[in-house]
């Protein structure tokens, strides 16, 4: 219990008033945590096919590149590699899923064609195609990745505040509320009851003193009355 | 060009003798099935017993593991081809010579990419294949350029020189090699041919068909892979004159339409050849089975022409390519097992007779 409550009606009332306010935000901040969490399985499960499927493609595509430098010769794949010209970009922006602000990222210049990516046709072959092909996809995927995995770190530390404050709502500041409430109530009784016995005492005091003068105005009365000669 | 006349006839009985010698040295079949299934310090150690030892000793302090397989395969590839060269005298050495220039092209574009991306001398240095006509002074100028405009002011004087001057302003608009690559491969198969004698006999004959098939398959390789691509690009920038196959009308019409294509390979002198290979290009997804089918039927006409005129250029020929096969096979096991490939798999990808 706090040191500072004060005992009193418009204290009691604005404890009260605290108290419908929390509950409320503690139901509010609930059905987010609820919320977030619907989302998160959502994305955890796309971001888990995104991973499955990242390792694939870089699987996939160490085996082109293992076969392009296999079998066209490390020097072949590094002179492909080296010709590419431009590079690719990405953009972000982002976007509110239950107010939390999750990235969308954006690429371009990923996937090329034959003509874009700067080696000769004449002088290369078709698996230096291949990885190149599978590279792409690679990186493309990788960017995915990024996205849905930003997006669930994102849901989580979401979570997890919602979760504190949720907590901090139902296991501190609502029970040590209920605890002033009660602790005010129990002062306000206590001090009316005081007052009843207080006003008791006062009653009985007053009454205790008018009987006292009645009674001394008629022992007075009494010795006044004259004798009969 | 070639230091004897190339009028003159070549002194084909001891070269070819020479290359009958060399040729019984190659690794066979079941050399290649050992090698698929030693790791890399087993494929080192059997080079070093074999014709690759001097070159494996040589380079062994300064590279190791498959870095030193490529780099002795490449020199061992060079000195063969430079003995040919050496060996060869009259219309011989020209043949030699103008089909050894590939490895002038693979040189040239080396170093082109080595300027333009800013690798270090001695990383180009190493990658070179000291095995066409341009001379170890040549190749280190070449080495020295600190542009890719040097570059091709220093080969102004060979057969690479008009094209790629030409190609240059390309270059600069656009800030790609494209360009430059695509004049260097051309030049290289378009001299292959040009100004051959016309009276010819059977075995040169034989040879430019050769050639002419080589240029075929490279052209159709191609069309296939823009096909597949999808890109926008003008099929004639690809496309190399000598070929009997298509014609640059051909390619552009056949280049939007890969079943046309495939169809008029089927129809076309090659359709016997190829037929199984199509086949495989039209069930899969990749052209690789096809480019491995298309190098495995040039393998095997080089060495029918070898062996119906033993005394012509062909056997010669049928020995550069076999050789090229050799290090691009042993190269192939020594990097696919780096990599931890299944040796079945690799086996599949060996291209041999």
């Amino acid at each position: 219990m706090a040191d500072d409550v004060k005992p009193t009606r418009k204290e009691l009332m604005q404890i009260e008033e605290r108290i419908e306010l929390s509950e409320r935000g503690h139901d509010t901040l609930e059905q987010k945590r609820d919320g977030l969490i619907m989302e998160f399985m959502d994305i955890l499960d796309e971001a888990k096919d995104v991973r499955s499927d990242l390792d694939d493609k870089y699987e996939e595509a160490q085996r082109a590149i293992n076969m392009a430098r296999a079998l066209d010769g490390d020097v072949a794949v590094r002179g492909a590699a080296a010709a590419l010209k431009e590079h690719p970009e990405i953009t972000t922006e982002s976007k509110s899923v239950m107010g939390v602000y999750i990235p969308q990222i954006d690429s371009t210049k990923v996937r090329k064609n034959l003509d874009q990516r700067g080696y000769g046709v004449l002088g290369t072959s078709a698996r230096i195609d291949e990885a190149a092909d599978a590279y792409e996809e690679l990186v493309d995927q990788i960017i995915l990745a990024a996205e849905v995995e930003t997006a669930m770190k994102k849901m989580i530390e979401e979570i997890e505040t919602t979760n504190r404050r949720v907590n901090a709502l139902e296991f501190k500041l609502l029970p040590e509320l209920r605890e002033n409430k009660e602790y005010i109530e129990q002062k306000l009784e206590e001090q009316e009851r005081e007052e009843i016995f207080r006003m008791k005492k006062v009653k009985d005091k007053k009454e205790a003193e008018e009987d006292a003068e009645a009674a001394a105005k008629e022992e007075e009365d009494e010795e006044v009355v004259p004798a009969d000669d | 060009m070639s230091r004897t006349d190339a009028t003159e006839e070549g002194n084909y009985e001891y070269v070819t003798a020479r290359v009958r010698s060399r040729r019984s040295r190659l690794f066979d079949g079941d050399d290649y099935r050992k090698l698929v299934r030693m790791g890399t310090g087993e494929i080192a150690r059997f080079m070093e017993e074999s014709e690759y030892e001097t070159e494996m000793n040589r380079l062994g302090a300064r590279h190791s593991g498959v870095d030193l397989i490529e780099y002795a395969l490449n020199e061992n590839l060079a000195k063969h081809f430079d003995d040919l060269l050496r060996w060869s005298d009259g219309a011989l050495y020209d043949y030699v010579a103008r089909y050894l220039r590939k490895f002038d092209a693979w040189n040239l574009k080396t170093v082109l990419r080595g300027v333009y991306s800013g690798a270090e001398r001695e990383a180009v240095e190493d990658d070179l294949i000291d095995a066409g006509e341009f001379s170890a002074a040549t190749l280190e100028r070449l080495t020295e350029a600190g542009s890719v405009e040097e570059v091709v002011e220093l080969v102004d004087r060979t057969i690479f020189g008009d094209a790629l001057t030409a190609a240059v302003d390309d270059y600069e608009e656009a800030g790609l090699l494209v360009p430059l690559e695509n004049a260097v491969d051309r030049t290289f198969y378009e001299h292959l041919i040009a100004g051959l004698p016309r009276d010819r006999d059977r075995a040169t004959e034989l040879y430019v068909e050769f050639l002419e098939a080589e240029i075929d398959f490279v052209n159709l390789r191609n069309a296939l892979r823009l096909a597949r691509s999808g890109a926008e690009m003008d099929p004639s920038e690809y496309y190399i004159e000598g070929g009997r196959l298509l014609t640059p009308a051909d390619l552009r019409r056949l280049v939007a339409n890969e079943d046309q294509l495939v169809e008029h390979v089927r129809t076309s002198i090659y359709g016997d050849e190829l037929d199984e290979a199509l086949d495989v290009l039209e069930e899969a997804e990749t052209l690789i089975e096809f480019e491995h089918a298309l190098d495995a039927a040039l393998l095997e006409y080089a060495d029918t022409l070898s062996n119906r005129y033993p005394l012509s250029v062909c056997p010669v020929l049928s020995f550069v390519l076999a050789k090229e096969r050799e290090v691009d096979n042993i190269r192939a096991v020594a990097r696919a097992r780096e990599a931890g490939l299944d040796p079945d798999e690799i086996e599949r990808e060996l291209v041999m007779l």
